[in-house]
């Protein structure tokens, strides 16, 4: 490539390798999630996860954000989102047993270096189908994931997520399905 | 004759019977019962719409409901905090569609028709070339107001005008004690926006769990104990379930540890010169506080549990919107002491979230239940007998005749004393008795 060609990447960006594991990396542990392996989805995390979900609210143009960090859907560490997989574990976890049937779709993967040498950060739009019981009705869960992925002895994990959910009122019953 | 051909209120005369424990199963998702909840308790009885701390700058104003009506709760120009119907006086368009904002006044998108943040109606585009050269009358077009007042920070509105039904403290009557205890104790705030998310269930079914059910505590959030997280039943028995009248009702857990207290030592002082001894006291030994305010303000501080060392609990005040016989909204907020210390604020609202709140592992279990009663009820609309449910539990239980706080309390949680009273108020209210 000779320089001043406009298909020069900036030094910044993140080579196509990278990009392809850690796209492969989000739709395996999407997978996971469907399949409900939730003692092997969580040992894709750091311990010193971040997991949080910012409630959102109307605003006119102009008059502040609308995504609201003080109040949280889920404002959660690795302990705590342990203790969730350990109750969905028991025989009493009665929002989802019997369980809901997810589906989950990634796309629109934005990607950028850091924060930490060893991390990358993966910007993805998320449709979650969820749908219970037998009225023939579904839930759909549309936001955006912020993803902080490290690398780990090799291997990837998820150190912080953010989801920003596309609703003020939620349209589902409870947020008993991660995201 | 069935029950099918008869007037629905003279099928709740016959049919709901709380001082025996009986209440019929249709009254949980039935639309005539519904119309009159409407109009008859959200209609004219006192309903929570907003904290002070919320308002605190002139204009501040915040988007609430009263039933499925849509109010602006608003601190105006003069201070005062005033709660108007959110619809203009020329053609009923919303005067506002966001959440809050800080405004002098409302301008409505549809023609222009301009209200003062204290009300008035304050003139519309092209006045004097579209109305007589006087311009319109003033009076006639202020805003819809309802009547407002605040107890514990807690701001409370009736369309009851002044003079009739009661005010404010008598509405909340001996509840005031206990929410001294929770709301008062400190000066509180709301943590940002409410949590709000639809949940196909009665508005009812969470009310009248906060207010008198401690019992499924060890049924329905049985994980608790599966994982180790507290031992046997006693983090639900052991404690008092109170009557409070009204219709108002909560349990608490207690404890005996030494030292004592699980609030932070920081805001003692505050706690001590809010509450008399016996609040102090009892603020002392709690371990949990669940109650609901009739009709659909719920409050709770969670079982305290061990977090880095420390035990914390995360307070959450909830509201119940009704939006129609079978659906609701859910509206949660975290409350905290203003000047709490960092981490007693911190590990709040991560309890808070992590138990009670819309991905809280308590709420979704709940939220499984209240549905399904819900779908459940829809079947007595076409059955031939009445399906009675049983509210009998602590029905004969003597209440204690020295505890210091007020209201009909028992020794230990378990028992269904404030659902039934719940449904007392409730029938009362519907069928217009002792108006």
């Amino acid at each position: 490539m000779s320089a001043g060609s406009i298909w020069v990447l900036p030094a910044e960006a993140v080579s196509p390798a990278a990009r392809l594991a850690a796209e492969d990396f989000l739709v395996a542990e999407a997978a996971l999630l469907d399949e409900r392996r939730f003692d092997e989805w969580i040992q894709l995390f750091t311990e010193d996860l971040e997991y949080v979900v910012p409630v959102r609210t109307i605003r006119r143009n102009g008059n502040g954000s609308d995504v609201d960090w003080e109040s949280r859907h889920y404002d959660d560490d690795y302990a705590s989102m342990s203790l969730r997989v350990r109750r969905l574990g028991t025989d009493v976890a009665w929002s989802e047993d019997p369980p809901s049937f997810t589906r989950r779709v990634l796309g629109n993967f934005r990607y950028a270096p850091g924060p930490a040498a060893t991390e990358l950060t993966v910007k993805t739009n998320l449709l979650l189908f969820r749908s219970r019981g037998t009225t023939g009705e579904h839930d759909l869960i549309a936001g955006e994931r912020t993803d902080v992925l490290r690398l780990v002895e090799g291997e990837l994990k998820i150190a912080k997520r953010h989801v920003v959910l596309d609703q003020a009122m939620l349209g589902t019953k409870n947020l008993g399905v991660f995201l | 004759m069935t029950h099918v051909a008869i007037n629905v209120e003279e099928r709740l005369r016959e049919s709901v019977r709380p001082e025996t424990g009986e209440i019929p199963l249709f009254v949980y998702a039935d639309p005539e019962v519904y119309k009159l909840e409407l109009e008859r308790i959200f209609g004219r009885v006192w309903l929570f719409v907003a904290h002070e701390s919320e308002l605190e700058e002139e204009g501040a104003f915040v988007v609430r409901q009263m039933g499925e009506q849509s109010v602006i709760v608003a601190r105006g120009d003069d201070g005062e905090i005033r709660v108007f119907l959110n619809a203009c006086r020329h053609r009923g368009m919303k005067l506002t569609c966001e959440d809050r904002g800080v405004t002098s006044y409302w301008r409505c998108p549809y023609h222009g028709f301009t209200f003062a943040n204290h009300g008035n109606f304050m003139g519309t585009p092209f006045e004097r070339a579209a109305y007589p050269p006087d311009g319109l009358d003033r009076d006639r077009l202020r805003l819809i107001e309802a009547r407002c007042d605040s107890y514990a920070g807690l701001i409370f509105a009736t369309w009851t005008p002044e003079g009739e039904g009661p005010s404010l403290p008598d509405f909340l009557g001996d509840m005031r004690w206990y929410l001294d205890i929770f709301a008062g104790r400190a000066q509180m705030e709301l943590v940002g926006e409410a949590q709000r998310w639809v949940v196909p269930s009665s508005w009812r079914l969470p009310a009248e769990n906060f207010a008198s059910d401690a019992y499924h505590t060890a049924t329905a959030h049985a994980f608790l104990s599966r994982l180790g997280l507290v031992r046997g039943v006693d983090f639900g028995k052991a404690g008092y379930h109170v009557d409070a009248g009204g219709g108002h009702g909560l349990g608490m857990g207690v404890h005996d540890d030494d030292p004592g207290s699980y609030f932070p030592e920081e805001l003692e002082a505050e706690y001590r010169a809010r509450l008399d001894d016996d609040q102090l006291a009892l603020l002392h030994r709690i371990k949990n506080f669940h109650g609901n305010v009739f009709p659909n303000l719920s409050f709770l501080i969670p079982n305290f549990i061990p977090v880095g060392g420390r035990l914390v609990t995360g307070m959450m005040l909830r509201v119940w919107q009704p939006m129609g016989p079978d659906k609701m909204q859910a509206w949660s907020w975290f409350l905290v002491e203003k000047d709490a210390p960092d981490w007693w604020k911190t590990l709040g609202r991560r309890m808070y979230v992590q138990t009670f709140s819309s991905g809280g592992m308590f709420d979704q279990d709940d939220t499984e239940v209240w549905e399904a009663q819900t779908a459940v009820a829809v079947s007595a609309r076409s059955r031939s007998d009445e399906v009675m449910l049983d509210y009998t539990m602590g029905l004969d239980a003597t209440p204690l005749p020295d505890f210091p706080g007020p209201g009909t309390v028992y020794d230990g949680k378990f028992s269904e004393a404030a659902g039934r009273s719940y449904y007392r108020a409730w029938l009362d209210l519907l069928l217009e008795e002792g108006r």
